[in-house]
């Protein structure tokens, strides 16, 4: 068991804190006051090869692991903002299509994920659903070569901007058909964003198809079989959220060393006394440990096993924990936490948001302990 | 257009040590970084490369760690890399940095330029560079903002004290490049992985060098360090100047030439 970084990953790991203090930092400010990010930005992301991390070159991707991708998101996610949300979609919508796509639907869609030219977009929520599969309503009907999709879903992240998603309908067998859609389609139309609490420029809207063609084709994996590829995204959607809140979790207790370290009591620095020390010490242990729990599970998922329950093991651990860390880094900094001039205050909301999205703290529980229930009966 | 990049790996800051007897910095087992002024001559490098062709080298010398500093470039996109490194090397001051890498260099034999980063930010003497056009008896540009080559000619516009001037010379030469001359930069992740994948480093020794050791390491560096120390920071007061913005600039100026700053 070798806990050392390859050199590689190392250098990947500082080339995305530079692109975060180059390409990130700088236009927070503005993507907070527009609630936008620059269209720019995708294509920053193609260029130092963020994009297709884990597609074979071939199809315009660079061949490398999920370890990777999550050490790089983690360092990116240390800005607080949405801006690596978009690279982390991409990655992970060209990696279900290269594993669930014919080598004709991969060759179509994957490269234009990869250069930045598209925006990936994932769809399953409705507004009457969020995990149930059952509950879906948005149809899909066989007409000739192509299926008609009509229906509506919610919370899709940059379901306005200019790609592919993968939108889940029910077939005319009443079970679940994952479909590439074109966001350019006919009948594709979308609402404004949704105002987040945090994540800023993340675009979150509603789409709504209505008789939207979409070629057999474009059908991804198996007809009826949608549900497994939605479960699979979601299992490594999950770990790169890890990784976020884990690169977040760092830069909670990086403000609060500089702010402690800075802030005088009683002519002392906040870091020496002992209940702040204390604070810290448990930020760090608990930073800690999520850290390598995510990387434990990237690489299971890079050893090509099934990761789905690990995953849902460990957001079941890193989100309350990093929320706890985001919650003593905001008492560290006192009132100064709760202002907008500092970066705490932005990542508090940000982290907020994790327990809910990509499926919720609660639905990891019922994964886990079903999983666990079942290994225990065989 | 062939060249050679000069890079140094310096100790990351906050993270120095020194042996107390020669002075010298202490390099193994120190976490470094890439010289940044070092990244500015790779940039400008790169760029010469792209608009005219041909291949670039990066040279360093140092402890074996030293290579994660040229896996660095290779990842920026330079296309090979020596490492010369070797016990006998150690303790080496500027003189005796630049004759290694001058032996190096002619062992190379085919260049057009070397570029040179400005200073290194350990020892921050900007010798080696002039140094090192000494040794192989080139013409040397230093101070340089900008560089373009025309035809067997390289012309750079360098940054003075009191302005800028524009100076040429033939090929091959050695320049010296200023910070924020250029932005270096930022390695892809599909060049970092050719770096530690397919490309090599070259790892060369004293025997490689095919010389003996009296010009190579502390025996070859005529410098000595006499004392190495941390200084001492002590905290000044705060004068408020007060009254009207002329009345404070006059004060301010006064005050200023009591002490000797104008």
């Amino acid at each position: 068991m070798d806990f050392t970084l390859p050199g590689e990953s190392k250098m990947m790991v500082k080339a995305a804190r530079e692109f975060t203090e180059r390409e990130i930092d700088p236009i927070i400010p503005t993507i907070e006051k527009d609630d936008e990010l620059p269209d720019d930005l995708l294509g920053k992301f193609a260029k130092a090869k963020m994009l297709g991390m884990m597609i074979p070159k071939e199809y315009g991707g660079i061949g490398s692991s999920a370890l990777n991708i999550i050490l790089i998101a983690e360092e990116l996610a240390k800005s607080g903002s949405a801006a690596p949300f978009i690279m982390a979609m991409n990655n992970s919508v060209a990696e279900t299509i290269y594993y669930w796509g014919s080598e004709e639907v991969r060759k179509r869609f994957i490269p234009l994920l990869c250069d930045g030219s598209y925006y990936a977009t994932m769809a399953f929520t409705e507004p009457g659903t969020g995990s149930d599969p059952t509950a879906v309503t948005t149809t899909a009907a066989p007409d000739g070569d192509s299926y008609i999709l009509n229906g509506a879903k919610r919370f899709i992240t940059m379901g306005h901007k200019k790609g592919y998603g993968i939108f889940y309908a029910k077939d005319e067998t009443g079970r679940i058909t994952a479909f590439i859609v074109d966001k350019g389609s006919e009948g594709y139309t979308w609402s404004k964003p949704w105002a987040l609490m945090g994540l800023a420029g993340q675009g979150l809207v509603d789409v709504f198809l209505k008789d939207v063609r979409v070629p057999v084709r474009n059908i991804l994996g198996e007809k009826s079989k949608g549900f497994h590829i939605l479960l699979r995204w979601i299992a490594g959607e999950r770990i790169q959220q890890m990784a976020f809140m884990v690169g977040m979790g760092q830069a909670c207790l990086d403000e609060s060393l500089k702010f402690a370290n800075e802030r005088m009591v009683r002519a002392r620095p906040m870091t020496a006394m002992q209940g702040f020390q204390w604070m810290l010490a448990e930020m760090h242990a608990s930073i800690e440990a999520c850290r390598w729990w995510t990387y434990r599970v990237a690489c299971k998922q890079d050893e090509g096993g099934d990761f789905q329950v690990d995953s849902a093991a460990l957001k079941l651990f890193v989100v309350p924990t990093i929320q706890e860390v985001a919650r003593k880094a905001l008492q560290i900094h006192g009132s100064y936490g709760y202002c907008k001039d500092y970066k705490i205050e932005r990542l508090y909301r940000t982290i907020a948001h994790a327990g809910i999205t990509a499926s919720s703290t609660e639905i990891q529980k019922t994964l886990v302990g079903s999983a666990l229930s079942r290994s225990k009966e065989g | 257009m062939n060249g050679i990049v000069c890079i140094k790996q310096v100790p990351e800051t906050g993270d120095i040590r020194w042996n107390p007897e020669t002075g010298a910095l202490i390099r193994e087992g120190a976490s470094g970084v890439l010289n940044r002024n070092d990244k500015h001559a790779i940039e400008a490098a790169l760029q010469l490369r792209e608009m005219h062709g041909g291949s670039i080298t990066a040279i360093s010398m140092g402890p074996p760690q030293a290579d994660e500093s040229l896996r660095e470039a290779l990842g920026m996109g330079v296309d090979g890399a020596v490492l010369l490194s070797d016990p006998c090397f150690a303790g080496a001051d500027t003189l005796a940095t630049s004759y290694a890498l001058s032996a190096a260099i002619q062992r190379i034999a085919r260049f057009d330029l070397i570029l040179c980063g400005k200073e290194t930010s350990d020892g921050m003497t900007a010798q080696v560079g002039p140094q090192l056009a000494e040794l192989l008896n080139l013409p040397q540009l230093t101070y340089a903002t900008g560089i373009s080559v025309h035809g067997h000619s390289v012309r750079i516009t360098q940054k003075l004290d009191g302005g800028l001037r524009v100076v040429e010379t033939s090929m091959p030469a050695l320049i010296t490049v200023e910070p924020h001359s250029n932005q270096p930069r930022i390695p892809a992740m599909d060049s970092i992985m050719e770096a530690y994948r397919d490309k090599e480093v070259q790892a060369w020794s004293l025997e490689d060098l095919g010389q003996g050791g009296e010009h190579f390491g502390l025996k070859g560096s005529p410098t000595t360090t006499r004392r190495v120390y941390r200084k001492e920071v002590t905290r000044g007061t705060v004068t408020l100047l007060k009254g009207e913005p002329d009345e404070m600039a006059r004060a301010l100026i006064a005050t200023l030439k009591g002490k000797g700053l104008l």
